[in-house]
């Protein structure tokens, strides 16, 4: 199934209460940590606040951890970028092959810091439902002058909203059309080019399809983009300004002590 | 030479918290000479059921077998053709040609035999061949739905099977489609044809079977249908009972409208 995105696990647990908006100021927060940590003890530090916010929310960790892995290719060629491409002490030679010490170590350290981004991202997704994700984002850019670039906080809401409605939807089309074109033959070890677009052609039309079904149907429906009331309406409770008072104080601190 | 389903059950998102059983304890056999019409009301499990049929699903219980093989046998894909519900959404080539040709040479059908399947489909579809070089996204819906048909043909499958080959289609083009897919069962293939509408599959099939719920409720001949099954049946033997039931001396197993215009001019011409 469809399970590797936005792997919302329902829960009760303090996180899954929190607003949307305190955890996405709170991952924002922590990418800006993340990015700046350097050293050993840093980077076990975050791995720390990760484990217990983790265990906190009460998610099992293979959910996390899973999150990982439609990403790993990317980590593998990010760290191998770093180790081959570094200028600094050769571990050894072989032609124009050379990594390097220093490439290992900022390979290492640039991979560690995605993999955490990620942890930390998908702390978001597992206890948040994705409609109250997209509110809080909208909550959040809605001071923002949008509107001189023509649109609104509404329109990229819903923009958003749409596109996490629409990946499941394309998984399970894509299977079926898999299916539909086995039983005329097809086979990934025949032909593969063929094969390939015998899938791809029919999911991207039928979802150009579905879209433009989806447009019109809003439309006929007086869509416009602009502020409607919402059935989940965000309010910051007492936890959540706690949290962000311990998040602040987190950053003032880090502040003055580097 | 049969499809032979035994015992057989089956769910979706297996091993998952939406695990759900679809079909259930569904024992069937399917004759190589027979003309076949699966019924039921939507959801019912007749889409599921006919994918068993060329191995893209795989049993929980029970087994499926294609001429005495596993119907998960490789060989099975090739005997079993299979048109899915709006076939007309899985068209990809560039020209009418290429997509026809797509099933055969998929198995191993080249040169001249090929370009002959490929016209002879079209030929059965009621398509003109001048079609061939345009793209299939330029025709019209129906137009598509024949294309996608004739792909499935152009296999020539020992087992035909159809997913609502009729939804979408005017009167004309539903009974174009059903002369010939009896001649195509005249030439010695299996036909089954998934449909809503009873009213078009019991005067032409020769076996019937009725899902309701995931489980098989009925499976026999169309009269012994009659006999037992009082819903859903053909609206014109629903209204030839009616008169039986007022007490005119009518059959109550008229399945076509042409029979039933024959019986009340009798009748009439009786009084
Ligand atoms: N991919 C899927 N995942 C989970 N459940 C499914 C899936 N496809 C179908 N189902 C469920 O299985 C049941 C049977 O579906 P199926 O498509 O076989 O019915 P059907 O008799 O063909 O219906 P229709 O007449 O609408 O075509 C339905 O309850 C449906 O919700
Ligand atoms: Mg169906």
């Amino acid at each position: 199934m469809h399970s590797f995105f936005f792997n919302y696990v329902p829960g009760n647990s303090l996180i899954h209460h929190l607003d949307p908006r305190t955890k996405l100021l709170a991952v924002m927060v922590a990418s800006i940590f993340i990015f700046n940590a350097e050293t050993f003890l840093e980077l076990v530090t975050i791995a720390g606040f990760f484990v217990i916010i983790a265990f906190i929310s009460g998610v099992n960790y293979s959910i996390f951890l899973k999150s990982l892995r439609p990403m790993s290719l990317f980590f593998i060629f990010l760290f191998f970028i770093q180790l081959f491409l570094s200028e600094g002490k050769p571990i050894f030679t072989i032609g124009f092959i050379n990594p390097t010490y220093e490439g290992l170590i900022t390979g290492l350290q640039i991979t560690t810091r995605f993999i955490f981004l990620i942890l930390f991202a998908s702390i978001l997704t597992a206890t948040t439902q994705p409609v109250m994700i997209t509110s809080g984002i909208e909550r959040l850019i809605r001071p923002l002058p949008l509107k001189y670039i023509g649109v609104s906080s509404f329109d990229i809401a819903t923009m958003m909203s749409l596109s996490i409605r629409f990946i499941p939807l394309l998984f399970d089309n894509a299977k079926k059309i898999q299916y539909a074109q086995m039983s005329r033959g097809m086979d990934f070890k025949n032909n593969i080019f063929k094969s390939f677009s015998s899938v791809a052609v029919p999911l991207i039309m039928s979802t150009k399809r579905t879209a433009q079904d989806i447009a019109i149907a809003m439309e006929s429906r007086c869509y416009q983009g602009i502020y409607r009331t919402s059935l989940f309406e965000l309010e910051m409770k007492n936890a959540d300004w706690i949290v962000l008072l311990g998040i602040s104080i987190m950053v003032l601190l880090f502040m003055f002590l580097i | 030479m049969s499809i032979n389903i035994k015992n057989v059950d089956y769910s979706y998102n297996k091993n998952t918290q939406l695990e759900t059983r679809v079909l259930e304890n569904i024992n069937l056999t399917i004759d190589k000479n027979e003309f076949v019409g699966i019924t039921g009301k939507i959801g019912s499990g007749k889409s599921t059921l006919i994918k068993l049929f060329n191995g893209l699903f795989v049993p929980d219980n029970g087994y499926v077998h294609v001429d005495r093989v596993d119907a998960s046998d490789k060989k099975t894909r090739k005997k079993v053709g299979l048109l899915f519900q709006n076939p007309h959404e899985q068209l990809f080539s560039k020209t009418v040609y290429e997509e026809i040709a797509f099933a055969p040479s998929n198995f191993g059908i080249k040169g001249d035999d090929l370009t002959e399947r490929v016209h002879e489909s079209l030929h059965l579809v009621g398509l003109d061949s001048k079609i061939t070089d345009m793209s299939p996204f330029k025709l019209s819906g129906g137009e598509m739905r024949r294309v996608a048909l004739a792909g499935v043909l152009a296999m020539k499958p020992e087992y035909l099977i159809l997913d609502e080959p009729t939804s979408g289609m005017d009167i004309k083009g539903k009974k174009e489609l059903y002369s010939n897919l009896k001649r195509i069962h005249s030439t010695g293939a299996c036909v089954i044809i998934v449909s809503h509408q009873i009213d078009d599959l019991l005067p032409v099939v020769n076996k019937i079977v009725l899902m309701d719920d995931g489980k098989m409720t009925f499976a026999g001949t169309p009269s012994e249908y009659l006999e037992n099954i009082s819903s859903p049946v053909p609206e014109i033997t629903q209204l030839m009972r009616g008169l039986r039931s007022k007490g005119f001396n009518v059959r109550n197993d008229v399945l076509t409208v042409d029979d039933a215009y024959g019986q009340i001019k009798n009748l009439l011409t009786k009084k």
